[in-house]
């Protein structure tokens, strides 16, 4: 056992750490809440330039080769600086899926483009009225014709589907024996005739999109994985993509343990630091303990995940823990500034929103619970 | 023990929300609480309204001594409360009829009533608070910004922060300091009252988290303002602020907010089918609406609780504490369950995709209202701790 980052990870961590604080302060995390689209393509090219998109990508498709757990700790520090963009949804929910399931053709052709900074991809899975991610709330039909399936319905909270260059949307081709069954997944040009796209406002301003699809043409071979056989895929998308949430989350959590911690060293009332008092120590003693478990949860799902372990309990149950903790965590945060922390201009609150969007994507606590009960062995 | 009320009482609680039941249907879309009132001029000219509607009434006066046109008694107010926070109206000013008018009441001389009070009754009058400063939060008494007398004028300089509605209210009650070299720092503080119209009052907008324009930071810059617009005495601005036993108390406007709430959620998970049942059917939900309806109840029972002591003459300020404390933080778990009930969509902001137009998202944020604003929470369990429990104060 050797619970402790490689040399590497650690140069990867710290390097970040100092990129990001460089490149995108807070400030600017703030301002492209705003923009239209909601991240920097500038800072996407410096970030194609040191390789990041590529981390986990393999060299014969111009990517780094490292491993999962190596993009985590990416991913960790991404969280730690509140990086908004399509990174997560173009590196997880993307390039893993065409690795794991994609064709060679479509490997050859998208993954140095994602490796490069050139193609930014993002998963189509919700829909109206679907309140969790089960595979009983796909509906969108996709029908064959000719060379191409023409795929007609809607999605919710597609992120970052504003400025996609392609989606890897779950589409319904069968009425299947079950809810998994008669699933197929497509990639789809986001710019093909027939999607309309609009932004949906939410608390942390993350660009999730309703995108609309009316009789959209996607060539049949542009279909990922097997004819009705989607839906494992797309379990693997969401299980890693709860593993690289739970990791942003945890690097949030420790930066609102360190915000708070600094506050409270520095700001007299009472003609002392209030951190001397008790009542606010034991809280922030309790921010850290919460945060060091919440990490060594994440680093171990994510570990099981890069090792090709079954870990479907694991990640359910570091996905559940984080999304309660890094609510209360910041919650906590913001209490202890005081007035300051409420506004607008302070960061506090930024990791506050954060924290309820990262909540319910890739499945909430119910949702994440349900899957532990399963697996610890509660009929149903 | 006897908690049942009067017929009268029955009666008049069903006046006050039949109208404010009324009155709800002119809300602009999306509108809730105080940043409702002080964010969008729609959302002002509503709350200016209702205040004309509650002041052709005589609701704005409810508790006040009968000589200033008051009618009812602290009792009234309370029903009052129910009623606006249940529907979510505005209308009764927190800082003119809540606060400045019982401190005036209990400590303002005949001049000062006569001329402040007709104003805050007949809801013409907005006002706001200017007492914390940057340096001066929970530790009020630190504050700084000074008040030289001149004449029959004080000359003002300093900055003030976290001014609600600052933007918008006519009038302000500002806390100052006039004597610099008092022994205690709660000595030598003055309570004074000035038009926020005056020449070097400067009002800059901070935005609250979620981007509504709440409050504000005030900067005064040899602000005049007559000596006659004291309240109390000079340097003895802090007893004036102590004056709470006046008030009411009880958050019973924010607890009939909750049930509110609870029955607008329980209505949701009857009606939304997933899978084809009815949420109202997960046991997990069933579970925690449950839990919230008990927690509510609790709050409610105390709330009463305190209305009764305080009618009584027997409330003390740790009876509050602990009222504000629990309804605050009930608030907050109700919106975090407000908004895990609605899944993804409890994250969505007021819009065509929003449900309840967007509200338990508003207050996943502005539950800190509750919670830091008027004594944080931290301060009001060591007013509990240190009145309450007779528990040693540390130095
Ligand atoms: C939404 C909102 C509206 C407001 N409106 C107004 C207004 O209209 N007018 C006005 O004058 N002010 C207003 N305020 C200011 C409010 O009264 C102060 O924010 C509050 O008193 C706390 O002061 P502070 O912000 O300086 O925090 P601080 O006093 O610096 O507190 C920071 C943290 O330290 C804790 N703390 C401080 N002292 C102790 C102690 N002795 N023991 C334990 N913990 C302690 C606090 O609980 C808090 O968690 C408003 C604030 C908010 C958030």
């Amino acid at each position: 056992m050797d619970i402790t980052f490689t040399e590497e990870q650690e140069m990867l961590r710290k390097s970040a750490g100092d990129f990001l604080t460089a490149e995108c302060p807070k400030t600017k995390a703030r301002e492209l809440e705003e923009d239209e689209k909601g991240y920097s393509p500038e800072l996407w090219q410096k970030m194609a330039g040191l390789g990041w998109m590529g981390l986990a990508i393999p060299e014969e498709y111009e990517g780094m080769g490292m491993t999962f757990q190596d993009l985590t700790v990416l991913l960790e520090a991404m969280g730690n600086n509140v990086l908004p963009g399509p990174f997560s949804c173009t590196v997880v929910g993307g390039a893993f899926a065409i690795i794991e399931a994609g064709t060679a053709e479509q490997k050859k052709d998208l993954l140095p483009r994602i490796a490069n900074g050139e193609a930014i991809l993002t998963t189509a899975l919700l829909e109206p009225g679907s309140t969790c991610y089960d595979a009983s709330g796909v509906n969108l039909k996709a029908t064959a014709q000719g060379d191409n399936f023409v795929l007609s319905g809607t999605k919710v909270f597609v992120e970052m589907a504003n400025v996609a260059d392609y989606m890897i949307c779950a589409a319904r081709t069968k009425e299947g024996s079950s809810d998994e069954d008669g699933i197929s997944l497509f990639i789809v040009d986001a710019k093909a005739p027939g999607i309309s796209c609009e932004v949906i406002p939410t608390i942390a301003f993350d660009k999730l999109c309703e995108v609309r699809f009316e009789n959209v043409a996607v060539p049949k071979k542009n279909m990922l994985g097997e004819m009705d056989k989607g839906w494992p895929i797309m379990q693997s998308i969401m299980q890693k993509g709860a593993i690289a949430k739970s990791a942003e989350s945890v690097g949030g959590m420790q930066a609102s343990v360190d915000m708070t911690v600094a506050y409270c060293k520095d700001r007299v009332q009472y003609d002392r630091p209030i951190g001397a008092f008790q009542a606010l120590q034991h809280i922030m003693a309790d921010m850290w303990i919460i945060t060091q478990t919440s990490k060594y949860l994440v680093y171990q799902a994510a570990w099981m995940e890069s090792e090709g372990l079954p870990c479907a309990m694991e990640v359910a149950m570091a996905k559940a823990y984080v999304n309660e903790n890094y609510k209360w965590v910041t919650e906590r945060a913001v209490s202890l500034h005081g007035g300051i922390g409420t506004s607008r201009e302070h960061d506090t609150g930024l990791y506050y929103r954060r924290a309820k969007a990262a909540d319910t994507a890739f499945g909430d606590t119910d949702f994440q619970r349900e899957l532990v009960a399963k697996k610890i062995g509660l009929i149903s | 023990m006897d908690f049942k009320l009067t017929d009268e009482h029955v009666k008049l609680r069903k006046e006050f929300f039949n109208v404010c039941e009324e009155l709800a249907k002119k809300r602009p879309e999306g509108f809730t609480g105080l940043e409702g009132c002080y964010d969008t001029d729609e959302g002002w000219a509503y709350h200016l309204d209702c205040a004309k509607v509650f002041a052709k009434r005589g609701w704005l006066t409810l508790g006040w001594p009968e000589e200033y046109g008051g009618q009812g008694t602290i009792m009234d107010k309370v029903f009052m409360s129910e009623a606006t926070g249940y529907y979510d109206v505005p209308g009764v000013d927190i800082f003119g009829v809540d606060m400045l008018a019982p401190t005036l009441h209990a400590t303002a001389s005949q001049e000062i009533k006569r001329e402040f009070l007709p104003s805050i009754a007949s809801g013409e009058r907005m006002w706001c608070e200017l007492w914390s400063e940057p340096n001066a939060g929970s530790d009020l008494a630190a504050l700084s910004t000074s008040a030289v007398r001149q004449g029959d004028e004080y000359v003002i300089n300093g900055q003030k922060i976290w001014s609600t509605g600052a933007h918008r209210a006519h009038w302000a009650f500002a806390l100052v300091r006039t004597d610099p070299n008092a022994d205690r720092k709660q000595k030598g503080i003055t309570f004074l009252l000035f038009d926020m119209k005056t020449p070097g009052v400067t009002v800059n907008p901070i935005l609250y988290m979620d981007g509504g324009h709440l409050y504000n930071e005030v900067f005064l810059d040899d602000v005049r303002v007559p000596v006659k617009n004291v309240v109390g005495e000079e340097n003895q601005g802090w007893g004036v602020t102590q004056t709470l036993a006046a008030f009411e108390r009880s958050n019973l406007g924010a607890i009939m907010g909750m049930h509110r709430q609870i029955e607008e959620l329980v209505n949701y998970c009857n009606e939304t089918k997933v899978k084809g049942e009815p949420l109202a059917k997960n046991p997990l939900i069933r579970s925690r609406l449950a839990k919230a309806a008990c927690d509510l109840w609790a709050a409610h029972a105390l709330a009463y609780r305190i209305v009764d002591a305080q009618s009584r003459n027997e409330m003390a300020a740790f009876d509050a504490s602990a009222v504000k404390v629990f309804s605050g933080e009930l608030q907050a778990r109700m919106a975090q369950l407000g908004t895990e009930i609605l899944g993804p969509y409890g994250q969505v902001k007021h819009s065509r995709w929003a449900l309840f137009e967007g509200f338990f998202e508003k207050w996943y944020q502005q539950s800190f209202i509750l919670n830091v604003a008027m004594g944080t929470n931290e301060i009001q369990r060591n007013i509990i701790s240190w009145y309450g429990l007779g528990l040693p104060r540390m130095k």
